[in-house]
Order: structure tokens, then C-alpha cells, then sequence
């Protein structure tokens, strides 16, 4: 039975191979047969197999080793197998991986050294490839992502404007879609649907849920099937119709640990009960394309009706091109479509747009940040290289001699060079392994980085597509490195190569040229790394420093989602009070107050008039950012009124309708005016009074201006249905959540209390990108400093070390030791500082493409602190500042003027009322 | 008379022990059971190929019947004039090196 069997394929043909050329290979191969067989008898399959595997492979290395040896001297010769034909064959290339293999073992500690120095740049490198990936380089996780567009009603990509400008009316998409000949499909969600929350009610404690309103064909056009169920029917989305749910995976899983039965049954959320049709696959999470920050638990549907298009500017459009068509073509159909509904209806409003790519869209907002990134890792790989390079020039000479018997044995240069060029890519392998292990603990860091809101994070990881960015890198990286070297250790004929192995003649100055060339170069891209992220922590500094306008310490927000549903106002209102005074009355609470959208969360913007004022097109509209607020809120907060008063208690409703407008606001629309008895038209249809003005308020972002804010009583206003209710105390958030929450549920048993931050962590979400951008971009920096130090360490101790001789005889005809040491650092320093000039031109000359993501510091001059009186960042691009003549700081309103300009309505009543 | 090391006198002399034909299979066995010596298949077949290029081994190829060379044939090595020469040669100056020395070698 075992006589039949054959030794492992693989190296059996590799011998075979390694012995053609050996009149004795047949009978080798026999040998090697007969004692596998016997292996096979004694120890078994997999051993035999083992040992066979061992034997022949080292017989056959050793053979390509012989042979090879044997070339050279031929090939010196002139012999038949002609030069190139072996400098290219597979056997003298193993043995070279052999000889490199060897050569690695030697200089073990030099290995290792130089493995971790590639494994620093590959590791980042590979980082942020991986980051990038899912973002900009790999397609959307979507049928044919690449016919999907995004259609904003506003520019998306400027920062100023709210989700109210760049949302649109449902009405244009349902007109849109019945006359479009290139979409193949338009669907749309609920860009607001993070304003409220919806309470899962079951036997146990109620939980609070996020749901994302969406089109009922929103599935369809993006090409996702459930996993389990089906997608929503027509019907579920009209107005009114069948209240139907889709489970997100992650949901499923967790709250109903992924039982297909849930599927068909009714779930109650809130006071109505839902059929549960579907369960989204795992590839798609809405939250992570759409919604960063916000998780999203369910989809609901958004009807597209004249129901929600009174709503105003309330969805986001997704669509998918018909094949072949491109975005140039849908834009001109939209803007014909567009012009033609304004023809048929002068008065209507949000008409026009932009198309997008989908991906370039969901990219945007961290493209340049990501493309910094990028930049920084490739510069602290090309400092790698040099470094690298830099080391084993440096080595080079105590190769000298091996490359010298070698030249002399036949190699010709080319073998020689070829050689060298092994072992760096072989040092470059290992530097891969070890960069693919950094890569992947930083992917795994950085995809669970809860306050980081970057689209598609949890995709982030080191896949295949990283492995083989990372394996080309470090081929490349090991050419680039090893080539410079090699040319220079096998420069000159056999005679050169002997004299300067018996020591005649230490290295050339070219080769100290080329090294201090190199620290230069090292120097200046580490200086050009230094300069950036020096900026951005300047930036980060000048963020953090920003007048919030609130006090976000010791102060900790619930979202509440009453569970009763109110017919009146005053019933609602009296409810808050309620829990209000409940709250009031735990110990440690020192003041409670609640409002519809805190600061640095949700927003949404509403156009207004100044009663009185004539309306024309040459009048500029306004928007406003709207606050439903109680009395307690602005105190609460730390927010000061200026002029005028606050709320009361007696602002309810029934009484006069009243508003207290914002510092900026005041400033902007009521320029020569006292704003305080002014009255506006927003929400509804009689005027408000403006009773007071207040502090401005981060309310975006901490880099944008404040914009018009007008806050309403919560009382007199119901524009809501959850809100942010703040409790400040000086308790530690641990101690203090149980006895509010237990305060709340006292009131309203069935809310859920579950939802909670403290506002510092809000403040804290606020500058997570930025935070993201500085602490890779520092530590890629201080990873070029570390780089480019022992960049010069390396050149000056070889230096030293080979002016031993000369320098003892300097000391002995008279130099003194702090002379020597003078002329060594002094030299050191000239190299230093040509680095850092050369640096910091380059650094100036490219900080222009890093200046649109600074903030109140310019890329020119880092102690320069200009910064514009209303705290917007002065370092925007041109093209933006163009586009901005008033220079302003209130984008909103700039916004209107710009609308105003195209002839546009700014839209009535955009927010969403309760339904 | 080309001159011989120590493992390639063990090899000439290996090839003469052997009672059945000296196979390179047999000869390496015998070197590693009664010579007490790890012996490398490469370093053999070097040791081989050196031996025959100075002309003291030499071998002619057999194709076998044996199913367990897999078809491939064997060496039948034998020892030249030469080789018999230079392993009596060896023998020759290692006697003479040993000669007086049983007192201390014992």
C-alpha cells in the first residue's frame, strides 16, 4: 500500500527542478523516495510528509546555492549559460533571498531595529489607508454605489448652513419624481428625525429608541433586501396608512436576539402599535452612512404627502441614475424640472439644487482632513525610507569587503545590486508585519472610538485591500531604500571594491554627501510635519478657548419623551412642570431648566419677517435658529439676558406672544434699532415681541458664528415633542442620575429615563474630528522628529567613528577635546538648520492647503492670534470668503441675502410641528 | 594523489564496507549508525561529487526495479584506483600517527 505512495508535490517538483541540470538528480530523487517511503512506515503520513518537505527543500536550496556559485565564476568566465539569462533565473534569485536570509541573521540586532523603524511608517500608512477606505476608496456598501447621488437643496459643503437649507419639501420630490425621464428612483428620509425620540413599551422598564423616518421605496433605490421580512409597501407610506417598522440588525439582535419571529408580530411604540415587516442586513447601518453621531434603531416611514410637505424643508433626497447616465445630464433635467414648477407656480418656494455623487457627499466634510492625514503618513513613510536608507548606507562599508571577493569571484554589479536590494525588501517585509500589527490595533482603536463621528467607522479595519496596499508599500519602500545603498557599495570595478576593502581608502565624500543629503531631506520633512501639527494643536487650543456662551460644567441633560399624548398645551406644559419641580427637590440639584435642542446637537433653522417691514425682493430675509424654552432654562445654562428680561412663569399660553432674540441676531437685523419691543412673523401667524436680548450661543459648532437664535417659551410654542431637560448640580453624574431619574419616573412612570450626557461630553463630541485629525497628525509628527534625530544620530556617530584616526591625530598635535567636539556638533547644527530652512519653506509654501481647517491661527505665523470680533475663524478659503462679501458673521443671514439674490422665498414655517 | 578529509575518508571507506551494491542510501545509513555522525543529504552528495571530481569514486547509473525508488534509478558506486590508493594512503599516515601513543591513548 505504501509503496505507491508519492512525497509531497510541491517539493518534490521543486527539487526536481533545483536537479535538472545534475546528471545525478534522477538517482537523488530515487534516494530521497526510498527514505520517505520508510519515513512513511515507521512515523506516518503527516510526519514522512514532513520530513520529506524539510529534506528536499534544503537540498534543493543548497543546490540553487552550488549552482549559483558555479554561475558567477561561468558567467566571469564567459561561460554557455550567458550572464543575464541566470542574473534573471529563479535559481539564482532563491539563492539571493538565501544569501539576504543570511546576511539578516548576522546583523540580527540591526534587523530588528530597522523592521520597527518600517514598521512605524507602514503601521501608519496602513492606518490611515484603512480609515480611508470605507470613506473614499472602496464603493458605498451598495448595489452599483456608483449611479447614486445625493441631491442637496443648499451648497452642502458650506459649514454656515443648517440642515433646514440643505433639506427639501416634500412636494418637489413626489413632482420630481412623476416627470424625471433620467432617475431611475428618488427616495428620501426624514433629515430631522434625530429631534425626537420613540419609547418602546414592553412588560419591563420602557426604553428610548431612535427611529429614521424614510421614503417607503428608500430600501429599493439604495438595492437593499432585508434579511429577514420584506421592505416597506406603498401603502405603508402614505399618510395615514399601515404603521409598519424595520428592525435595524444591530437592534434585532440585541433586543430581540435575533428571533426571525419577531417578524409579523406588533411592537408598541409609544402609544401606537407597529407591525415589525423587516430586518435590515448587517452591511447596511443607516446611522453610520447617514447619521454618524446618531444610532439608529428602527426605520419608519416618512410619508411623502401634502401632510408632511407643510412641514417645509424636512427631507434629504438619495436617488439612483438610470444607467449610462451621467450627473451633468440629471442636473440640467433637475434644474429644467425645477424651472418649469416655478413657471407653473411663481410663489413656491425651495425650488433647485445640486447633485452630488453619494459618496463624495457622505465623504465631504472629512475629505481634506483625511487627505492631511494621508499626506503626513506618506511624509513620515518617505522619512522612513530615508532613514532607512540613511542606515544602510552608513553599514555599507562593512560590506565592503564580502562585495569585494564576491565582485571578484564574477558577480557582476547588477547581481550585486540585485542582492542588496533583497535584503532591504526583506527588511521591508518584516517592517510590513509589523506595521499590519500597528495598523490593526490602531483600526480596532480608532472603529470603537465612541466620541469620533466619521461616517462608516465601524467598517474601518485592516482587510485585504489594506494587506496588499501595505505589501505593494513595503516592496516599493524596500526598492526605494535599498537602491541608493546598492549603486553606491558596488560602485566602481574589483579593483576599487579591494582597496577600499583593505581600508586604503575610507568611503568617498560622495557617499558622506549622500548621507548628510539625506539627514537634510529627513530634517525638513520631519520640520514640514512639525509646523502642521503644531498649527493644529494651536487650532485645537483656540477651539477649546472659544466663548461657548454656556456653562457646560456640572451639568448633566435627559431627553424626555412624555408618555402621555397631550390634546393641549397647557396640559403638556404643566406636565414639565411637574417633573420639573420633582427633580427640583432631589438633593444637590441646584437648577433645572429644559429646551427642545441643546447647544452642539440637533438644529434646524426657520425663515422670519420683521413685522412692519415692507417685504420686496431687494429686502433681505432672515432665519433664525429656534429655542423652545422653559423660565429655568436660561439660568441653568449660565446664559446672560443683556437687555430686556427673561421668561417667567406667567409666559404661557394665552398671554402675549413673546421672544428674546440673541446678541448677534439683535445686532444684525436691528441694527440702529432697540430690537426689545420688536415684533417678528415665525410660527404661525401672529407676531411675536421680542422681550429681551441674550448672550450669543455656540449653537453649530464651536468654529462657526452663533447665527440668529430666537428663543420661544416652550409654553406659548408647541413645536416640539421631546425635549432636553438639564439638571445642574455639583454632584458627580454617578450619584446624581438615579434620584433624578427616580424624580422622573415619580411623574411620568412609562418615559424612559435612559437617555443622558453631561454637556461636557457634548462640548467634547463637538471637537471630536478635530481631536481625531490633531492626535494622529501629532503623533505622526513626533514620530518624524523621532525619525529625523536618529536620522542624525546615525550619520554623526559613523562619522565619528570613521575620523577616529584624523581626530587622534588632531588631539595629538595640539587639538583640544571641546575643539573636536565643537567641530563635530557644529557640523551636526549646519546640517539641522538647512533641514529646518528648507523646511519651513516648504511648510509655508503647502500650508495653504491646510489653512481651510485651522482656526483662529494663521499657517504663516503661529503666534499670529487675528481673529474677527464675531469669532469666526479668519482662515477660511478664498473662494468662501468670495462668496461671503459681507463678511459677516452671520452665515445665516448671509445665506438669506445669497437667497434673496437668486430670487427665492425663504421657506415659511420649515420646522417640524407635532403631528 | 589528491588528498582527503576526514569525512571523505569515512565515505571511501563506507563504500567498501558495504556487503550489498553501494547505494548513496546504504553508504549515508552505515555513516550515521556506525560512524555515530549526522549526516546531511546535501553534504553527502557533495562529499560525493567532490570525491568523483578527484577522481577517487566513480559510479554508474542503474535503472532500478525496486518500487521504492519511484522509478528513478540508483548509483552503484565503487571506489577508482586512485580512491583505493588514497584511503591506504590515509590509513597509512594514521598508523604511523598512532604508533608509540597506546600508552596515552590507552
Amino acid at each position: 500500500m505504501t509503496m505507491r505512495a508519492h512525497p509531497p508535490k510541491l517539493p518534490y517538483a521543486l527539487l526536481r527542478r533545483a536537479l535538472e541540470d545534475d546528471p545525478s538528480g534522477p538517482a537523488i530523487l530515487g534516494d530521497l523516495h526510498e527514505s520517505y517511503l520508510q519515513k512513511l512506515e515507521q512515523r506516518g503520513r503527516w510526519a514522512a510528509g514532513a520530513w520529506y518537505s524539510a529534506e528536499a527543500l534544503t537540498l534543493a536550496a543548497t543546490t540553487f546555492a552550488r549552482d549559483t556559485i558555479r554561475t558567477d565564476v561561468r558567467g566571469r568566465r564567459g561561460g554557455r549559460d550567458g550572464r543575464m539569462d541566470r542574473n534573471w533565473s529563479l535559481q539564482s534569485l532563491l539563492h539571493d533571498a538565501r544569501y539576504a536570509l543570511k546576511a539578516v541573521r548576522r546583523d540580527i540586532g540591526f534587523f530588528v531595529f530597522a523592521t520597527l523603524i518600517i514598521g512605524i511608517g507602514v503601521g501608519a500608512s496602513t492606518s490611515v489607508y484603512s480609515v480611508m477606505s470605507p470613506l473614499m476608496l472602496a464603493p458605498l456598501p451598495f448595489e452599483e454605489p456608483e449611479s447614486l447621488v445625493w441631491i442637496a437643496n443648499g451648497d452642502p459643503g458650506d459649514e454656515n448652513v443648517s440642515l433646514s437649507w440643505v433639506t427639501h419639501r416634500a412636494s418637489k420630490l413626489r413632482d420630481i419624481r412623476q416627470s424625471t425621464q433620467l432617475f431611475e428612483g428618488m427616495a428620501a428620509f426624514n433629515a430631522f428625525f434625530n429631534q425626537s425620540t420613540h419609547a418602546l413599551i414592553t412588560d419591563g422598564p420602557a426604553e428610548q429608541l431612535m427611529a429614521a423616518e424614510v421614503s417607503d421605496n428608500f430600501l429599493e433605490v439604495l438595492g437593499i433586501e432585508p434579511v429577514v421580512g420584506r421592505n416597506f409597501t406603498p401603502e405603508e407610506g402614505t399618510w395615514g396608512g399601515p404603521e409598519a417598522i424595520i428592525l435595524t440588525h444591530g437592534f434585532w439582535m440585541r433586543r430581540f436576539a435575533g428571533d426571525p419571529g419577531i417578524v409579523g408580530t406588533s411592537v408598541r411604540i409609544g402609544d401606537t402599535p407597529r407591525e415589525v415587516v423587516g430586518v435590515l442586513p448587517p452591511s447596511f447601518d443607516f446611522s453610520s452612512i447617514f447619521f454618524p453621531s446618531v444610532p439608529v434603531d428602527f426605520l419608519l416611514t416618512f410619508p411623502i404627502s401634502d401632510e408632511t410637505d407643510q412641514w417645509g424643508n424636512t427631507i434629504s433626497i438619495v436617488a439612483r441614475l438610470k444607467p449610462g447616465v451621467t450627473i451633468d445630464a440629471a442636473q440640467a433635467e433637475y434644474d429644467e424640472l425645477n424651472r418649469a414648477m416655478e413657471e407653473a407656480d411663481p410663489n413656491r418656494w425651495g425650488l433647485g439644487g445640486w447633485i452630488s455623487p453619494l459618496q463624495r457627499y457622505i465623504a465631504g466634510p472629512f475629505r481634506s482632513a483625511l487627505l492631511l492625514l494621508a499626506g503626513a503618513a506618506a511624509t513620515v513613510m518617505l522619512i522612513v525610507c530615508v532613514n532607512l536608507s540613511n542606515m544602510l548606507l552608513a553599514r555599507s562599508p562593512k560590506r565592503t569587503r564580502e562585495i569585494a571577493v564576491r565582485r571578484t569571484m564574477g558577480a557582476t554589479r547588477f547581481r550585486l545590486v540585485r542582492q542588496l536590494v533583497l535584503e532591504s525588501v526583506l527588511l521591508a517585509t518584516g517592517g510590513a508585519v509589523v506595521g499590519v500589527a500597528i495598523a490593526v490595533f490602531t483600526t480596532r482603536l480608532v472603529s470603537n472610538a465612541s466620541g469620533v463621528t466619521i461616517p462608516m467607522l465601524n467598517e474601518v479595519g485592516v482587510d485585504g485591500g489594506a494587506l496588499g496596499f501595505t505589501l505593494v508599500l513595503a516592496l516599493v519602500a524596500g526598492v526605494i531604500v535599498g537602491v541608493v545603498p546598492a549603486l553606491q557599495v558596488s560602485e566602481g570595478g574589483e579593483a576599487a571594491a579591494m582597496k577600499s576593502a583593505t581600508g586604503a581608502s575610507r568611503t568617498g565624500r560622495g557617499a558622506a554627501r549622500l548621507r548628510e543629503v539625506l539627514v537634510v531631506s529627513e530634517v525638513a520633512l520631519a520640520c514640514v510635519l512639525l509646523v502642521f501639527g503644531g498649527l493644529f494643536i494651536r487650532s485645537f487650543q483656540e477651539v477649546l478657548d472659544v466663548r461657548l456662551g454656556f456653562t457646560p460644567e456640572d451639568a448633566v441633560a435627559w431627553q424626555l419623551n412624555p408618555s402621555p399624548d397631550f390634546d393641549e398645551l397647557t396640559e403638556m406644559t404643566a406636565h414639565f412642570d411637574q417633573m420639573r419641580a420633582a427633580v427640583l427637590s432631589v438633593p444637590g440639584v441646584e437648577a433645572v431648566g429644559t429646551v427642545d435642542a441643546l447647544p452642539l446637537g440637533r438644529n434646524r433653522t426657520w425663515g422670519f419677517l420683521v413685522f412692519g417691514r415692507e417685504i420686496s425682493e431687494d429686502q433681505p430675509r432672515y432665519s433664525l435658529f429656534p429655542h423652545m424654552i422653559d423660565h429655568g432654562y436660561l439660568d441653568v445654562m449660565g446664559i446672560p439676558v443683556l437687555q430686556g428680561r427673561g421668561f417667567t412663569v406667567d409666559d404661557v399660553d394665552g398671554t402675549m406672544q413673546v421672544v428674546l432674540i440673541n446678541e448677534t441676531g439683535a445686532r444684525t437685523i436691528f441694527p440702529n434699532e432697540d430690537p426689545i419691543g420688536q415684533q417678528i412673523l415665525a410660527a404661525g401667524n401672529e407676531p411675536w415681541h421680542i422681550v429681551g436680548v441674550v448672550a450669543d450661543v455656540k449653537h453649530r459648532s464651536l468654529e462657526g458664528g452663533s447665527g440668529t437664535q430666537v428663543y420661544f417659551p416652550a409654553a406659548q410654542l408647541r413645536a416640539y415633542s421631546t425635549l432636553d431637560f438639564v439638571v445642574r448640580s455639583r454632584l458627580p453624574m454617578a450619584s446624581l442620575v438615579g434620584p433624578v431619574s427616580a424624580a422622573l419616573a415619580g411623574v411620568d412612570p412609562a418615559m424612559p429615563t435612559d437617555n443622558f450626557w453631561t454637556l461636557e461630553s457634548t462640548v467634547d463630541q463637538a471637537v471630536s474630528p478635530r481631536r481625531f485629525t490633531l492626535l494622529l497628525l501629532s503623533s505622526f509628527a513626533g514620530t518624524a522628529l523621532l525619525l529625523a534625530a536618529l536620522g542624525i544620530y546615525g550619520v554623526l556617530s559613523y562619522s565619528v567613528a570613521e575620523r577616529i584616526p584624523e581626530i587622534g591625530i588632531r588631539m595629538a598635535l595640539g587639538a583640544s577635546g571641546s575643539s573636536v567636539r565643537g567641530q563635530v556638533v557644529g557640523r551636526t547644527l549646519v546640517l539641522a538648520l538647512i533641514g529646518i530652512v528648507i523646511g519651513m519653506g516648504v511648510a509655508i509654501t503647502a500650508s495653504g492647503l491646510v489653512s481651510s481647517m485651522l482656526f483662529g491661527v494663521a499657517p504663516t505665523d503661529p503666534r499670529d492670534d487675528r481673529r474677527d470680533p464675531a469669532g469666526v475663524g479668519v482662515l477660511r478659503p478664498d473662494s468662501r470668503d468670495a462668496r461671503r462679501p459681507d463678511g459677516s458673521a452671520d452665515g445665516a443671514a448671509r445665506l438669506a441675502i445669497t437667497v434673496a439674490h437668486r430670487g427665492l422665498s425663504p421657506p415659511s414655517s420649515p420646522g417640524r410641528p407635532l403631528p | 594523489m589528491p588528498k582527503v578529509g576526514e569525512f571523505e575518508l569515512l565515505v571511501l571507506l563506507a563504500i567498501l564496507r558495504q556487503t550489498e551494491t553501494p547505494f548513496a542510501n546504504r553508504v549515508r545509513e552505515d555513516l550515521e549508525v556506525n560512524a555515530a555522525r549526522k549526516v546531511t543529504r546535501g553534504a553527502l552528495y557533495r562529499t560525493l561529487d567532490r570525491l568523483k571530481a578527484k577522481g577517487l569514486v566513480a559510479w554508474e547509473m542503474a535503472e532500478s526495479e525496486r518500487p521504492e525508488r519511484g522509478g528513478h534509478p540508483s548509483r552503484r558506486l565503487s571506489l577508482t584506483r586512485e580512491g583505493l590508493e588514497a584511503v591506504r594512503e590515509s590509513r597509512d599516515i594514521l598508523l604511523s600517527f598512532f604508533h608509540g601513543l597506546e600508552e596515552q591513548i590507552g
